[in-house]
């Protein structure tokens, strides 16, 4: 059980040389995704891919805002201007016309490929005539400078049928030849990067370039009082990043300097300080390691988690230095109080050994790191600590802050009914609410700070990216069938339109039809001979000037021989990005996504797409699906909890052997917790998963301090120092926590918050509650 | 002698009365039209539109309703040939066709051309001088018993489909507008039994 010094501080060091050089090859990631639920299905799994490296991903919404008007146009212009030229954009886009032209020429040189309208009956004479009959009411309107122009080779007038289609979505205003908000005080652009949205190096640099092209443009910001402002997949990348980087490293620092201060002023010795932060050292190593080789990379918030594990890690060197008392042996004192500790590190293993399970990478890194850090932190304070301190060591001399404890702990049961009272009531608060105490908005799990969600939202709602709620996704082997199925789908939309099932949608088949739709398209053109003859019947009697649509019939039967076209014929126009965006090549196929518009009855769009019978096509409702998705989560996580819970107290009562005794020990527990949500939810609203995570890390954390209570004292001196001990203890735990509530990381001011306040609660709520339950047996004894 | 007197009188007559005149010139400008007609707070007409087109051997001709209502709502309901309805308030245009059954809403500062062909007239009937010769430079002739405003494109983009508008009328009253296209084309429109 005891080796020899010698060999335990010969094999730590070894360890922890092996911890360091796996570290060292370590990578760390700041992947946003990590704290987002792993998606099983595999319609959202292209979503998330998306959102990880697609179209999407590389957007970058640029707002310029604080001058007149045309000032702000002025440095719109300018900075498209100089972004263009970089070879970091792939496009710029603020409203201005660099690139309609293009589009249009493409449009017109291809409208007989691309309009879903020519039919087999498209070109015969009653359609022609139709055509041609409406042509001259369109003349009377003030578009007809424009119609003219195209009428003698576009009678069937495709180009605005496809313009029309095109322009469906809802675009920005247009003031000052740019892109403005409704209200005008915001000049809008909208940049898409060459690298993916994860590749955050590449995002930063990006970044940069508009900052500072900006700082150019405006000359000098300070003096117009014009302001950038960018949101983005790209730019919550790299803020995360930074974000997440400046967390983990202040608050493992604060959080060390402070445990370290009060280290110091308790024991006066920077060579007991030095000892008292071995464990927790040791035990951050192993962590950080055993994430490394389970999980391929540490992500940046386990390593702030690591302020935690301070708090909690150095809780056992505390209990063991605190507790020896002059005369007596560290291995003596480590037998007396190392069957309460290691009860207490199961305890705590227990609650971190939930999130293990949870379906977030992220948390489950999380846990890994804490298990690790706490088992090594708990062995080498059993093994090495003792190896490492001289003989007749004594950190604390008696002191009359133990007495002094020892007096305010015999007052506290005087608090039990009071205490009761108060957690009927939170239990009351938190059973009687109205509104929901869950919050079932994925966004509040997301890294992303509030304030950048906000920032995001409206700059989207001025651009008029519409928020996609519903999308339909159909998945093929190849292109050619996804673009098909788009196709089949489309025609199945076109008639719900007419209905009024929906208001409108996109597709990718509108910019690049399916082989097949192309050449049936080339089909329905008639040979030169039948057309003009066609032509000739449906213009009798219309005041056409003669010969008028010879280009239209010369256009006609080159479109009849054009090559097809692929996704090559689209360079160069901004309608390849928006195919890019919509037919996605994947691992092992394609897939084709239809945003919808306007949804009035999406059970009606569900029957068709359902009646299709076609490879598989899913209509994702995202705001439901994700928020199914998060119950799903949630309740998996109260029931890993509860199982958690279950699991200390089955620990505690194979342990102790006695009912009463956990009962003892988890009634302070409860209250802590109950007391503790109460607040949350009176001081946030709603409660997210993280903070039901925080919650069962308070009776992990908890655990230890009632363990402590309910351990008989063997004299008034050893109950003094054991309650020196706690106090300590239970501060390191709540300075650990607590920085971490000043995070702007959610994940890590929800857990930092809820065990902050959860673990000054246990600790008075065991004194109130324990000691009371103690005299009471001492008293029927 | 009373022919001296009589020549006499006539001459001063004539030039009180050429005075008198000269003065009303003076005093009626751009400034008394445009106010002039800014007074008006609603007005209705019928009109007959002729198109001349280069593409067509034909003129077309369309008639119906105009109606305004002060200070920027203009309906112009087509009836003839076939039912179209045409409405501006504030920057949406709203164009609804009952036999293609089809509504289409622009917002005119998106179509630059287009805000530029409606100010033209909007812009009058508002007497707003301001919103015109952002567009337009403007010509007067006449007197304000019967004037015409010429209006030529102050922007190339306009300037590449319109030439020349001209607007006719008297009072607070527009009776004719022609618009000549920079391809040749022409447009006249007869607007006549106005009422409040």
């Amino acid at each position: 059980m005891n080796p020899s010094p010698r060999l335990a501080i010969g094999i730590w060091f070894a360890f922890t040389l092996i911890c360091i050089s796996i570290i060292a090859g370590a990578t760390f990631t700041a992947d946003l995704s990590a704290f987002l639920p792993r998606s099983p299905a595999p319609a959202q799994q292209v979503l998330v891919e998306q959102l990880r490296n697609g179209v999407v991903s590389r957007l970058v919404l640029i707002g310029i805002e604080g001058d007149t008007p045309p000032a702000l146009a002025q440095t719109s212009k300018h900075l498209a201007q100089q972004l263009r030229r970089q070879a970091d954009f792939t496009s710029i886009n603020n409203g201005e016309n660099t690139g309609a032209q293009k589009d249009r020429e493409f449009l017109w040189r291809n409208r007989y490929l691309l309009s879903a309208a020519v039919v087999p009956d498209h070109f015969s004479v009653s359609s022609l005539r139709k055509m041609l009959e409406e042509n001259l009411q369109l003349l009377g309107s003030p578009a007809s400078a424009m119609l003219q122009r195209i009428l003698p080779n576009d009678p069937t007038r495709e180009l605005l049928g496809l313009i029309e289609q095109l322009a469906g979505q809802s675009r920005p205003e247009m003031r000052h030849g740019v892109w403005f908000s409704r209200n005008g005080e915001r000049a809008l652009l909208v940049a898409q990067t060459r690298a993916a949205g994860f590749d955050i190096d590449a995002q930063e640099h990006a970044l940069d370039l508009i900052r500072s092209n900006f700082s150019t443009a405006t000359g000098n910001s300070a003096a117009t009082g014009q302001k950038l402002l960018l949101t983005g997949p790209g730019v919550f990348a790299v803020s995360s990043r930074e974000n997440i980087k400046g967390d983990a490293w202040r608050f493992s620092l604060i959080a060390t300097a402070l445990v370290a201060a009060l280290l110091l002023a308790l024991y006066r010795s920077p060579k007991i300080l030095l000892l008292g932060l071995l464990p927790v050292a040791s035990g951050a190593l192993a962590g950080v390691a055993a994430v490394s080789l389970g999980f391929g990379s540490v992500h940046g918030i386990t390593l702030a988690f690591g302020a935690t594990l301070i708090g909690e890690g150095v809780d056992y060197a505390i209990y063991l230095f605190t507790r020896i008392t002059p005369g007596e042996t560290s291995r003596s004192t480590l037998t007396r109080i190392w069957p309460t500790l290691r009860l207490g590190v199961l305890t705590s293993i227990c609650g971190f050994g939930v999130m293990l399970f949870a379906d977030f990478p992220g948390l489950a890194q999380l846990g890994l790191f804490s298990i690790t850090g706490l088992i090594v932190a708990a062995a080498v304070t059993r093994w090495v600590l003792p190896a490492m301190l001289p003989p007749g060591f004594v950190a604390l001399e008696d002191s009359g802050i133990a007495a002094w404890l020892s007096a305010l702990v015999s007052r506290a049961p005087a608090w039990r009914m009071p205490l009761i009272i108060l957690s009927v009531c939170a239990l009351l608060l938190l059973a009687l609410r109205q509104e929901p105490l869950w919050n079932d908005n994925l966004g509040s799990l997301s890294p992303i700070p509030l304030s950048e969600q906000n920032l995001d939202g409206q700059l989207r709602a001025d651009i008029g990216a519409p928020d996609v709620r519903y999308l339909i996704v159909a998945i093929a082997d190849t292109q050619e069938s996804a673009l098909a199925a788009s196709e089949k789908i489309s025609t199945a939309l076109n008639a719900l339109v007419q209905q009024g099932a929906l208001q409108g949608f996109d597709s990718p088949a509108a910019y690049l039809p399916s082989l097949a739709a192309q050449r049936s398209r080339q089909a329905a053109i008639p040979s030169r001979a039948d057309l003009d003859n066609n032509l000739r019947q449906a213009l009798r009697d219309l005041p056409y000037r003669p010969d008028l649509f010879a280009p239209f019939l010369a256009d006609a039967e080159t479109a009849q021989k054009q090559p097809l076209l692929d996704r090559n014929s689209l360079q160069q126009t901004s309608l390849a990005l928006k195919l890019d965006s919509l037919l996605i090549k994947r691992n092992d196929g394609w897939a084709a996504m239809l945003p919808l518009r306007g949804v009035n009855d999406s059970d009606a769009v569900q029957r068709e797409i359902t009646r299709l019978k076609i490879t598989p096509v899913v209509l994702l409702d995202l705001k439901r699906d994700s928020e199914q998705l998060f119950q799903t989560f949630r309740h998996e996580m109260v029931t890993y909890s509860l199982a958690g819970a279950a699991a200390i107290g089955l620990l505690l009562l194979v342990s102790l052997r006695s009912l009463r005794r956990v009962l003892d020990i988890l009634a302070p527990l409860a209250a802590a917790v109950i007391i503790t949500a109460a607040i949350l939810v009176l001081s946030v609203g709603k409660l997210s998963l993280f903070h039901l995570i925080g919650l069962l890390l308070v009776v992990a954390v908890g655990s230890n301090y009632a363990l402590f209570f309910d351990r008989q004292a063997t004299s008034a001196q050893d109950l003094g120092r054991t309650l020196m001990s706690l106090l300590f203890a239970n501060w390191c735990a709540v300075i650990g926590f607590g920085v971490l509530a000043f995070s702007q990381v959610p994940v890590l001011y929800a857990i930092g918050s809820a065990v902050g306040i959860g673990a000054i609660l246990s600790l008075a709520f065991s004194a109130i509650l324990i000691a009371r339950a103690r005299n009471e047996s001492h008293d029927s004894s | 002698m009373r022919c001296l007197r009589a020549a006499l009188l006539t001459i001063v007559l004539g030039l009180l009365s050429g005075n008198v005149a000269a003065q009303i010139v003076t005093e009626w400008g751009i400034a008394q039209l445009m106010q002039s007609l800014g007074q008006v707070k609603s007005a209705r007409g019928k009109f007959v539109e002729r198109k001349y087109l280069a593409i067509l051997s034909t003129p077309l001709e369309f008639s119906g309703t105009l109606i305004y209502t002060a200070p920027d709502r203009l309906e112009k309901h087509i009836l003839l040939p076939k039912p179209e309805t045409l409405v501006l308030e504030q920057d949406r245009f709203t164009i609804t066709n009952p036999t293609l059954q089809k509504s289409r809403t622009l917002t005119l500062t998106d179509y630059p051309v287009v805000q530029a062909f409606v100010e033209s007239i909007r812009s009058t009937l508002a007497g707003d001088l301001q919103t015109l010769t952002r567009f337009y430079h403007v010509n007067l002739e006449g007197n304000s018993g019967q004037w015409r405003l010429s209006l030529t494109p102050r922007e190339p983009a306009m300037q590449d489909v319109v030439r020349l508008i001209h607007i006719s009328g008297s009072t607070n009253r527009i009776d004719r507008i022609e618009i000549i296209e920079t391809q040749g084309d022409r447009s006249v429109m007869v607007i006549t039994g106005i009422a409040p």
